[in-house]
């Protein structure tokens, strides 16, 4: 890797020499080392080893000191000596400084060879650093009390969220009631007074439909008879008095249809003049009287 | 304008109603009388829970309801009443669930009283299925319109004898004369406890059994299994082999009714067979707190909780009444006492 980084080096400060000589005759600030074309990554080596001058080295503490990789003010004035350095990602913060400080250590011009080996230092380091599992992914930022306390806060809101859900399903669930014991004395009571209604309306029915089969129908005769036949067990099924329901003291039936009070006392009374009404009869009269607006 | 763009988009959301209704008639062919139809619908927004209750009481209000009826957030009961006249629905059931109490209407269209009962308890159908263990419920008990039973009624004052009436009303009447019992298959019982003033509402499903027939033999001829005769010798054991009765037979003795047709293949004509009910549906216990007499709006005419507006025939205990209310400085309400 190392090697090839060097070679690209190579190639591309050979492609531009000239521009940087220019650059470096431009700053007076260098001291006079320079790099002419092949003799570059073996006079970068060379000079790694040498340690720079104490003037060089209180600038370079200057220059640590105000070094702020977000601002963009620092960046131009040291443009200049870290073309390399612009492929680097603006992302990395602190640990960057740190290699960023180590290439300016190796001379006062950052040249691109060194800006790629600042940045792999920078991101071996990094690599080693993130071990530790962190299910939130690794944290570059360095201050990790900031994440403990955004944490916490997310936590905290989760448990707000929460309980304000329970009261809301408690709410929704107001009256609903699940039954546990399917068949209690209470609902074995109900089942009994519905048994009993369906019980009464089947034998009625039987009653009502069963004389019918003895006679014919058809012959005008047995049609009177059975008519007649009809009436009389439809009467006697309704005045029958038998209380199916729990309630024994009330002086009026049951079941509501069986009473003469049925519709307020009113319809029932008048039940021979219209035709056949059924056990559970409707408001007849507003029938007839809309449909005979329909017709 | 967007009134006309709300109506014609709320017909076009009724067309799949429509098409079902088409072939129900609109008049009993048997009686002569209307078959009262039913919408089920909520007003405001529901939890889910009562959403579910809403289609379980649709369920039940079959044949004769829309059980696919959508309903909107912009609909009002306008539009309902603009789609009622012209498809033939008489009543309206309406939950709503103000303040988290829920609330159900039962109200008769188009200027019909409003009850208005207050859902103490409810339980869905789906609880009580999980709650039995032979949970029956098939959809042809849906096919015919379900009995009804009301109970305990009798001694209460108008308003009770208002809501037999409404309940009544809402399904359709049976001619015991040309009834058949097959079509009978569903029950739907209201008991009135006077003394806490709660109505219970239960829907049974009726189920009919031989009596005097054995359990195994119903069994094969019911469930069509060949039955194991492995331990027997001969099939004469089988069929004279002593088993104990089910618990409940001792009850079937008040229960057994001697039918008039075949009802299905086992139970046929002039044989005892026993009613057995079994419950589907949902269970809801109500108290009566408010008639009006349109249709969520006019006159109160009675009010649970307002004692001074007793729902009374009697002019004179009503005059009472209101002049006693009137001492005690208490609200008024809005009653018409020039009624007839």
């Amino acid at each position: 890797m190392a090697s090839e980084m060097d070679t690209i080096a190579t190639t591309s400060t050979q492609s531009m020499p000239k521009t940087l000589k220019r650059k470096s005759k431009l700053k007076g600030k260098k001291p006079g080392k320079k790099l002419k074309g092949p003799r570059n990554s073996a006079m970068a080596e060379a000079r790694k080893r040498k340690k720079p001058s104490k003037r060089m080295l209180q600038m370079f503490s200057k220059r640590a000191k105000r070094y702020d990789s977000d601002s963009d003010s620092d960046e131009e004035d040291e443009r200049e000596g870290r073309d390399g350095e612009d492929e680097r990602d603006d992302g990395l913060s602190g640990s960057e400084g740190e290699g960023e400080g180590e290439g300016e250590e190796h001379g006062g011009i950052t040249r691109f060879s060194e800006g790629c080996r600042a940045f792999k230092v920078a991101f071996l380091k990094i690599m080693k650093k993130n071990l530790p599992n962190d299910p939130l992914g690794p944290i570059l930022a360095a201050h990790k009390k900031l994440v403990v306390a955004k944490l916490a806060e997310e936590e905290e809101e989760h448990k707000t969220k929460g309980h304000a859900r329970k009261k809301k399903q408690l709410v929704e669930e107001k009256g609903h009631v699940k039954p546990e014991s399917y068949l209690d004395a209470k609902e074995k009571l109900l089942i009994g007074i519905a048994t009993k209604g369906v019980v009464r309306l089947f034998n009625a029915v039987s009653k009502a439909q069963n004389p019918q089969k003895e006679l014919n129908p058809s012959t005008s005769k047995d049609a009177k008879a059975l008519a007649k036949q009809r009436k009389q067990t439809f009467l006697s099924e309704l005045k029958k008095q038998s209380a199916p329901s729990v309630d024994e003291e009330s002086n009026e039936l049951g079941w509501a249809p069986l009473r003469d009070s049925y519709m307020l006392g009113s319809k029932l009374k008048d039940w021979d003049k219209m035709a056949d009404t059924a056990v559970g009869g409707d408001d007849g009269e507003q029938y007839m009287q809309s449909s005979s607006d329909e017709e | 304008m967007a009134r006309w763009r709300d109506r014609r988009r709320q017909r076009a959301v009724v067309k799949t109603q429509v098409a079902k209704n088409k072939n129900q008639p609109s008049v009993d062919q048997v009686t002569g009388g209307k078959i009262p139809k039913s919408f089920v619908f909520a007003r405001g927004k529901l939890p889910a829970p009562l959403k579910q209750l809403e289609l379980d009481l649709r369920k039940l209000m079959l044949p004769y309801t829309a059980l696919k009826l959508k309903e909107k957030k912009r609909n009002n009961l306008k539009d309902f009443l603009n789609v009622a006249g012209p498809m033939g629905v008489t009543h309206f059931l309406m939950i709503s669930n103000p303040k988290s109490i829920p609330y159900l209407r039962v109200a008769r269209t188009p200027q019909g009283p409003t009850l208005t009962f207050q859902i103490k308890e409810y339980a869905l159908a789906a609880d009580i299925a999980k709650s039995q263990p032979k949970y029956r419920c098939t959809p042809e008990l849906f096919k015919n319109s379900p009995l009804i039973v009301l109970s305990g009624f009798g001694g209460g004052g108008q308003h009770l004898k208002l809501t037999t009436i409404m309940f009544q009303n809402i399904f359709p009447a049976i001619d015991i004369n040309t009834v058949k019992l097959s079509s009978c298959q569903r029950i739907v019982l209201l008991n009135y406890n006077a003394e806490e003033r709660l109505i219970d509402f239960r829907h049974y499903s009726i189920r009919l059994q031989p009596v005097g027939v054995s359990k195994r033999i119903r069994r094969i001829v019911q469930t069509h299994q060949v039955p194991d005769l492995r331990n027997l010798q001969d099939v004469s054991e089988f069929l004279t082999k002593a088993g104990y009765g089910s618990e409940s037979e001792g009850d079937d003795e008040a229960a057994t009714v001697s039918l008039a047709t075949d009802v299905d293949r086992v139970n046929k004509a002039s044989n005892k067979s026993a009613v057995r009910l079994q419950e589907i549906g949902p269970r809801l216990t109500l108290r009566l707190v408010k008639v009006e007499e349109g249709l969520c709006s006019g006159n109160v005419i009675f009010d649970e909780f307002d004692t001074s507006s007793v729902f009374s025939v009697e002019k004179e205990t009503y005059k009472e009444a209101a002049e006693d209310s009137e001492k005690e400085a208490s609200e008024d309400e809005p009653v018409d006492s020039a009624e007839d």
